[in-house]
Formats: C-alpha cells, sequence, structure tokens
C-alpha cells in the first residue's frame, strides 16, 4: 500500500511538475494561486461567482469594507458615513486620493455610476436586489454621495462590502462595451489587470500608486507582491501537489485528505479562520407529494448524520450543519440553538411510523399507495457525488429510497430552475442571517433561488421588517423568528458550514484568514515573502 | 437421402471440433483468459449470493485498506470506500453491472449494425445510404454522444447503453456488409436466387450465417473497447445513479482519495484491465480459431 501510494504522489508531483515553470523563490516578483474554476467574465454587476470575487476584490474597491470579524464594518472607498433618521438616506464621505489603475482621479460621479449601472435593468445583473430599493444615488460633490432608498435597508453596508458594489470606470465600460470584465476592467484596486487567458490564468499586475487600502491590513500601502497568478488547477491533488513543491504559494482551494499533509510540511502553514460562512444544504420542495408531509421533513433531518459526513468525507475539517446558517453569523437567533433537530435514526423511525409510513418488504416506506422516494437534484463532481452517497446511505436506514440526479453545471442551473425534483443540493456564502432569508425564503424569490416554494405571508412581513428596522435590535428580532420558522418547518436539510482554511508558503508573512463570499485572500494587502 | 447424409454429419462435427478444441487447449494463454473471464462473469452472476455485505450500506468505518495493508479490518477483505462500504461486494456488483452494460451495448448495437451491413450488401441500392449514414454515426465519437444524451435523459445506464449501442452501430455495419459482399459473389446465393429461394430466406440462412463468424470476432474484440468507453463515461459522471455500483463510477469515486486510501481507485481498474484483457486475448484465439486459412493448422 505504501508502495502504492507513493506512486500516486510520484505521478501527481509529475502532472504538477507540467503545470507551469516553478517561481523566482525568495523575492515579492511574484505570487502563484491556484484554483479550482474560472469565471466566464469579470464584471462586478454581472459575475456572481466566487470565482469573479476573488478577483473584483482585488482589482476593485468598494464604499465599505468589512473586517475579519465578518460584522464590522469599516471604510473603504467612504472615509465616514451618515445615515438619516428613516433610514432611507445614506451620505458617504470619500476619499481625495483615490486613483483607477490608468491614472485617473475617482470621483463621487464615478461612484453615482456604478450603484446605477449595477441596478440598471440593461445591466441584467443577478444580484441587483442587494443594492436595495434605490430611488437615486447622487454625487453631490466630488467626494459626497448620496445613497437614496425607497425603503430603509438594514443590510445596505453590509451588501456595499461585496464584489458587487465594486467602483467601476463609466470611460472602461463604455469602451470596452460587451467586452467589460472580459478584455480589461479598470479598477482601482491594490492589483490592476495584467492578462487573462480564460481557463488558464489571470494575472494581476501590482497598483503602485495604492494607499486608500481598507483599514484591516497591517500594510497600509501598494500590495508588497508585483504579481498574482491565478493559476486554474481542476484536480484537487494536483492543487496539493502545486503547493507541496511551490508551483502555488497559497491557495484556499486544497482538498480535507490533505490538511493533515500540509500540515506536517515545515514548508507550509494552514492559515484558519474560525467563520465558517459558506453552508451546503439540501432543500425540500414543499409542495411535492412526499416531502410535503413536515413528518416525513423532520425524519430525513433526523436521519441524516452531519458529524459523521464531517468526519468520513471531510476529515472533521469542515462544521457540521444542524442550522441553516452558522451560528456566529449576524443576527443569528442565539435561542433556536439548543432546539436544531439533531441525528436521531431511531426517533427519525418513529416520526415516519406515526405519520403513517409503513416499511414495505424492500425495507422502503409506502403511504396510501406510494413509495417514499424523494428525487434530489444535485451537481456533479465529488463534492455533491459524495454528499448524496451519504445521505442516500443515511435515509435507507429509515426507509426512504433517495433517488440522486446530478447534472454538469451547464444544465444544472436550469433544472434547478424547473419544479422536476423533490430536494436539491446548494451551497452558498453569506454575511448575516439577513443575506441569507431575504435570498432563500421571500416568496417572490420562488421558484429560484427559493426553490422551497416557501411562500408564507408571515414571513414576507418578518423580512421586510428586517430588511427595512433602523435599529440592530428589531433587525435581529425579525430575522430571528423568521429563523425560528422555517428551522421548525424543516424546509432544509442543513450539512455542513465550510470554514476557511488557506494553505500558504511558510515563506509568506502571516496573513489572516477572510471569509467574505468564501474569497479568503479578499485584498491580499498583507501578501508578502519575508524569506 | 436422408439415411446417407444423417451419419455423416456427426464425423463432420468431429473433424471440425476436434482440431478447434486441439487449438484451444494448445492456446494456453487464450486458456487463462477464457477461465479468467468465467470466473469473472460466475462471480458477478453470483454476486447477491457471493457478496459478504449489503454493497449500498454505508458505515462509519470509510477508507479500511484491504486486508493485507497495515490498519485493515478482517471482516473487510478489500477494505472500505469513502463511504464505509465494502469494497468486495461493491466490486462484484459493479462488475456484473459493467458486464451488463458491455453485454447489452455489443448486443444491441452489434444487431443493428449487422442488420444494416447486411442489407447495404443484399440491397445495393441503398448501399450508399446507409454508408454515408455508418459515416454519419462515426463522426461522433461515443464519449460526445453520451455526454449529448446525458443531457436529454439524464446520467444512467440507459444512456449510456444507448450512447455505445450506437457507437458500436457503424463499425458493425461496415465489417457485416464488407464479408457480406464477398458471400453474395458466391455460387450458392446465385443457386439459391435460381431456384426460386425468398429474399428473407437468402438473407437470413445464408447470407447472415456466414457472416456470423467475422461479425462474432469483431464484437468480442469490441466488447474490451466497449467495457473501457463505458467504464470512462461512468468516470465522468455520466453512468449508473447512485448507489448502484459501477467500475468506472467506483474508480472515479477513489480518485479523490489516491493520496491515502489507492485501493479504492485501484481495485475497480485492476478489474476493468482484466476483463478487457481477457476479452481481447479470446477475441484474438476466437479470430485465429475461425480463420479458415489457420483451420488446419
Amino acid at each position: 500500500m505504501k508502495h502504492l501510494t507513493s506512486m500516486a504522489t510520484g505521478a501527481l508531483l509529475g502532472l504538477a511538475a507540467l503545470s507551469g515553470p516553478a517561481l523566482a523563490q525568495g523575492s515579492n516578483a511574484s505570487l502563484t494561486i491556484v484554483r479550482e474554476v474560472d469565471s466566464d467574465r469579470y464584471d462586478p454587476h454581472r459575475s456572481t461567482a466566487r470565482a469573479a470575487s476573488e478577483i473584483l476584490f482585488m482589482m476593485g474597491d468598494t464604499l465599505v469594507s468589512l473586517d475579519h470579524d465578518m460584522a464590522t464594518i469599516k471604510p473603504g472607498i467612504a472615509t465616514s458615513w451618515t445615515t438619516s433618521p428613516d433610514g432611507k438616506t445614506y451620505t458617504f464621505k470619500l476619499r481625495n486620493d483615490v486613483s483607477f489603475c490608468d491614472g485617473k482621479k475617482l470621483t463621487a460621479q464615478d461612484v453615482a455610476y456604478s450603484i446605477k449601472r449595477w441596478i440598471d435593468p440593461a445591466t441584467r445583473s443577478p444580484v441587483a436586489w442587494r443594492a436595495g430599493q434605490v430611488e437615486d444615488v447622487v454625487a453631490t460633490d466630488d467626494t459626497t454621495i448620496e445613497y437614496k432608498l425607497k425603503a430603509p435597508f438594514s443590510e445596505l453596508l453590509y451588501q456595499l462590502t461585496q464584489s458587487f458594489a465594486v467602483i467601476v470606470d463609466k470611460a472602461n465600460v463604455e469602451a470596452l462595451g460587451a467586452d467589460f470584465g472580459v478584455k480589461g476592467f479598470n479598477g482601482t484596486g491594490p492589483y490592476c489587470w495584467g492578462d487573462w487567458k480564460p481557463r488558464n490564468e489571470f494575472r494581476l499586475k501590482k497598483h503602485a500608486a495604492y494607499k486608500w487600502g481598507p483599514p484591516i491590513y497591517e500594510n497600509k500601502g501598494a500590495a508588497q507582491i508585483e504579481e498574482i497568478v491565478w493559476r486554474i488547477v481542476p484536480e484537487e491533488n494536483t492543487r496539493l501537489a502545486a503547493v507541496m513543491t511551490n508551483q502555488s504559494q497559497v491557495t484556499q482551494y486544497v482538498p480535507y485528505s490533505g490538511m493533515a499533509q500540509l500540515r506536517a510540511n515545515r514548508n507550509l502553514k494552514v492559515i484558519e479562520s474560525k467563520e465558517a460562512f459558506w453552508t451546503y444544504f439540501v432543500g425540500f420542495k414543499i409542495d411535492k407529494e412526499g416531502v410535503n408531509d413536515p413528518a416525513v421533513r423532520r425524519a430525513i433531518v433526523m436521519a441524516v448524520d452531519q458529524k459523521a459526513i464531517a468526519d468520513n468525507l471531510y476529515f472533521g475539517e469542515v462544521e457540521p450543519a444542524y442550522s441553516y446558517i452558522s451560528t456566529e453569523a449576524l443576527d443569528w437567533n442565539k435561542a433556536l440553538t439548543s432546539k436544531l433537530i439533531k441525528t436521531d435514526v431511531a426517533e427519525a423511525n418513529k416520526v415516519l411510523d406515526a405519520a403513517g409510513w409503513v416499511k414495505g418488504a424492500d425495507g422502503f416506506r409506502m403511504k396510501d399507495g406510494k413509495k417514499l422516494s424523494p428525487i434530489v437534484y444535485g451537481f456533479t463532481g465529488s463534492t455533491w457525488q459524495k454528499l448524496m452517497e451519504a445521505i442516500q446511505g443515511d435515509l435507507r436506514k429509515i426507509g426512504v429510497d433517495l433517488r440522486i440526479q446530478l447534472f454538469d453545471a451547464t444544465i444544472a442551473w436550469g433544472k434547478l430552475a424547473t419544479q422536476e425534483f423533490d430536494m436539491f443540493g446548494m451551497s452558498f456564502p453569506y454575511i448575516s442571517a439577513g443575506d441569507a432569508l431575504n435570498l432563500y425564503f421571500r416568496s417572490t424569490n420562488a421558484p429560484t433561488p427559493n426553490r422551497m416554494n416557501w411562500k408564507d405571508a408571515r414571513t414576507d412581513e418578518l423580512l421586510t421588517k428586517g430588511s427595512s428596522a433602523l435599529n440592530d435590535a428589531d433587525r435581529a428580532a425579525a430575522y430571528g423568528e423568521v429563523l425560528t420558522q422555517v428551522h421548525e418547518a424543516a424546509v432544509w436539510l442543513p450539512l455542513y458550514h465550510e470554514p476557511m482554511k488557506i494553505a500558504a508558503s511558510a515563506r509568506l508573512a502571516p496573513f489572516k484568514a477572510h471569509n467574505i463570499y468564501g474569497c479568503g485572500l479578499y485584498k491580499g494587502l498583507d501578501l508578502k515573502f519575508v524569506r | 437421402m436422408a439415411d446417407a447424409t444423417l451419419p455423416a454429419a456427426p464425423a463432420r462435427r468431429r473433424r471440425i471440433a476436434s482440431p478447434m478444441l486441439r487449438r484451444i487447449l494448445r492456446d494456453r494463454l487464450a486458456l487463462a483468459a477464457a477461465i479468467l473471464l468465467g470466473l469473472i462473469c460466475i462471480a458477478a452472476i453470483l454476486a447477491p449470493w457471493l457478496a459478504p455485505f449489503d454493497p449500498y450500506n454505508t458505515t462509519r468505518r470509510p477508507f479500511v485498506p484491504p486486508r493485507w495493508s497495515e490498519g485493515s479490518l478482517p471482516q473487510y477483505w478489500l477494505g472500505t470506500d469513502g463511504q464505509g462500504r465494502d469494497m468486495l461486494s461493491r466490486l462484484l456488483y459493479g462488475t456484473r453491472l459493467t458486464l451488463v452494460m458491455g453485454l447489452a451495448s455489443v448486443i444491441v448495437g452489434g444487431g443493428i449494425g449487422a442488420l444494416f451491413g447486411l442489407l447495404s450488401a443484399y440491397y445495393r441500392r441503398i448501399d450508399p445510404y446507409v454508408m454515408r449514414f455508418a459515416d454519419i454515426l462515426l463522426s461522433f465519437p461515443a464519449i460526445l454522444l453520451g455526454l449529448a444524451l446525458a443531457a436529454v435523459v439524464g446520467p444512467g445506464l440507459t444512456a449510456i447503453v444507448i450512447a455505445l449501442s450506437i457507437a458500436t452501430i457503424p463499425d458493425v455495419a461496415r465489417i457485416t456488409r464488407s464479408a457480406a459482399i464477398v458471400v453474395m459473389g458466391q455460387d450458392y446465393m446465385e443457386a439459391g436466387r435460381a431456384v426460386g429461394l425468398s429474399d428473407r430466406t437468402l438473407i437470413w440462412r445464408y447470407l447472415a450465417l456466414n457472416c456470423l463468424s467475422s461479425v462474432f470476432v469483431f464484437l468480442t474484440l469490441r466488447f474490451g473497447q466497449i467495457i473501457l468507453i463505458g467504464a470512462a463515461l461512468s468516470f465522468l459522471g455520466l453512468g449508473v445513479r447512485p448507489p448502484e455500483a459501477e467500475l468506472g463510477m467506483m474508480a472515479s469515486l477513489g480518485r479523490d482519495a489516491l493520496f491515502f486510501a489507492p485501493h479504492i481507485a485501484m481495485l475497480p481498474s485492476l478489474m476493468i484491465v482484466m476483463i478487457v484483457l481477457c476479452a481481447n486475448v479470446l477475441g484474438d484465439a476466437l479470430r485465429d480459431l475461425l480463420d479458415p486459412r489457420l483451420r488446419n493448422t
């Protein structure tokens, strides 16, 4: 077996050696980051993939930034801001020393243009809702922005930290047209667009004039690495080999199976953040036969052993999830923590027995002549394949015959917008309870992303109340009640919260892992080699 | 007449069978391949009785190595996979499904292809159309067909068998046609026509039976390729649905654990290699056996 292992390791190291030339060592000339997938474009208003956000955070800036605790709003382009008593007008005071990569000075007009482009129906931004119900965004002078809303939006500052709120250059957008974010992007971030070879690599060049980074970094000046190369390596073991052979100096995309190896390697370190704001879950379409029975949903949630999934599939590196969002997230309802459904197979069987679902000769349950055999849709790839098989195995123990149907990402999103399935697998990043709940549980968001078809007037009312709350307590109370509602109805089967774990070369100076939209390096301002 | 021919039949059979048997027994490699493939087939057929565990039952003991490795557990001869399922049981069930997939594709694709080839050789006016159709089918790689079918009907055994069958049709059609054209030139075909035999009789009794050996040899060789393409499609996630075990899919699932539990990918891969190797060796031996030029050597 050891021989086989060394053969496999050798093969993978060989592959890694082919993936690219070794980099100049011991200098800050260049740093290579390997990751799994590329984005189709880098337009902040049209790209919602994490792969796009990772680079947009480095190429652009936002009005406000988010601290490592994922809860504290810090200055960004704006040095300060005030909110009107009715919560409808935010006034941002901007820095006067910000410039784009092409040297042009940033003004409030650029900010107003960016927000307006974000919400313009012609832009077809899938995340326009994140900007709130905007009435107008006005540049009252070169350094002042008035952000006027039709209704208060308590999430606004958090949403403005996201990559969708990156400030763009109007001239650049108009010059590039449909190629904006494909052939170029003129931002104000610590790095500038270098060269993009789709599905291969993205080169970013240092923005020498940069000195307006978020105050969460020790480095207050320009980036310390001259060039960052984001390289696509789809296979996870090859990424692991790339880090171990110094072909890549930092990445958050290493398999959990390799964490022990990474930690044992003196040339590497693993940087972790305790916040895990990326959650994997399986949702129920609550109006489909079988899973429309709350007892069935409850029993399914009880039958799945999240701890075993975390231990067996992820080597204990992820946090088993019993809540729909991390209990560390802003506005999590702490009263709910003790009431969460935990794994209990015997109880799950009792719940189904009591609900009239009787086990047949094949071991699967029936009721009124209908077999309890829900179909679940998900994405192809080892993550969901493994997860679904684990869930399927657990559900067999309570007599539920889960049928798994996985699709390639190119067709999966279309399939997930249909009413064909009973359950679906999904994962998502969030910054707060409101962020997650408004996305998934608003009745107007059915059939997607509210694929559960959860349509509840009280939920809608509470979500509106939460998003228009004028203080933290009211917002938390409203969202807390929605959290109680949906958890009690067992609308989701939570699986695990994915923590941020970054493998980095020991030659890199210490830096903190971020968790914003699952982008561990955020702006990368503290990245530098110390030896 | 009948009395005169009847006694001759066993003698003829003996004349042909004895050298064939002698040659099979003389070809040790083919014999070994036949025995091994036979054993694999028997194990696959008897999987429900031979498998020590339920192949779908997940346990809390994932990545257990095989018996010969450190850290193994006595009840799991070949260890467990990433979901804690018994590898031996899954290997038996996986082989069964892989063989079914290969056989079904060879029978369906081979049957349709042979029919096209025979008709194309017999009715020469349809020949150009049938062959151009075969050319069109040949221009689609099986993997591409599988991807397209999986997109339409969803991944699964049906999609994979259809894709592999379609991929088999043009090759078989061409082989059958070339063999049938030679048969068409034989005197007994002309004689059959002269005595007024129907097209149906001529095609089935004379043409098809005389082409059978060529097609059979080709399909035996094709079987190995089919297994490989099927495994590749399953490896890409287009194969059977979980929790069913299929060798290609098992190898794919083991890929992520290659560093620390190589047996999960290696064992099904080895099984694929064995099946394909046996099928190819047997195909070669069968070709030699049925070749009239080698018959009396």
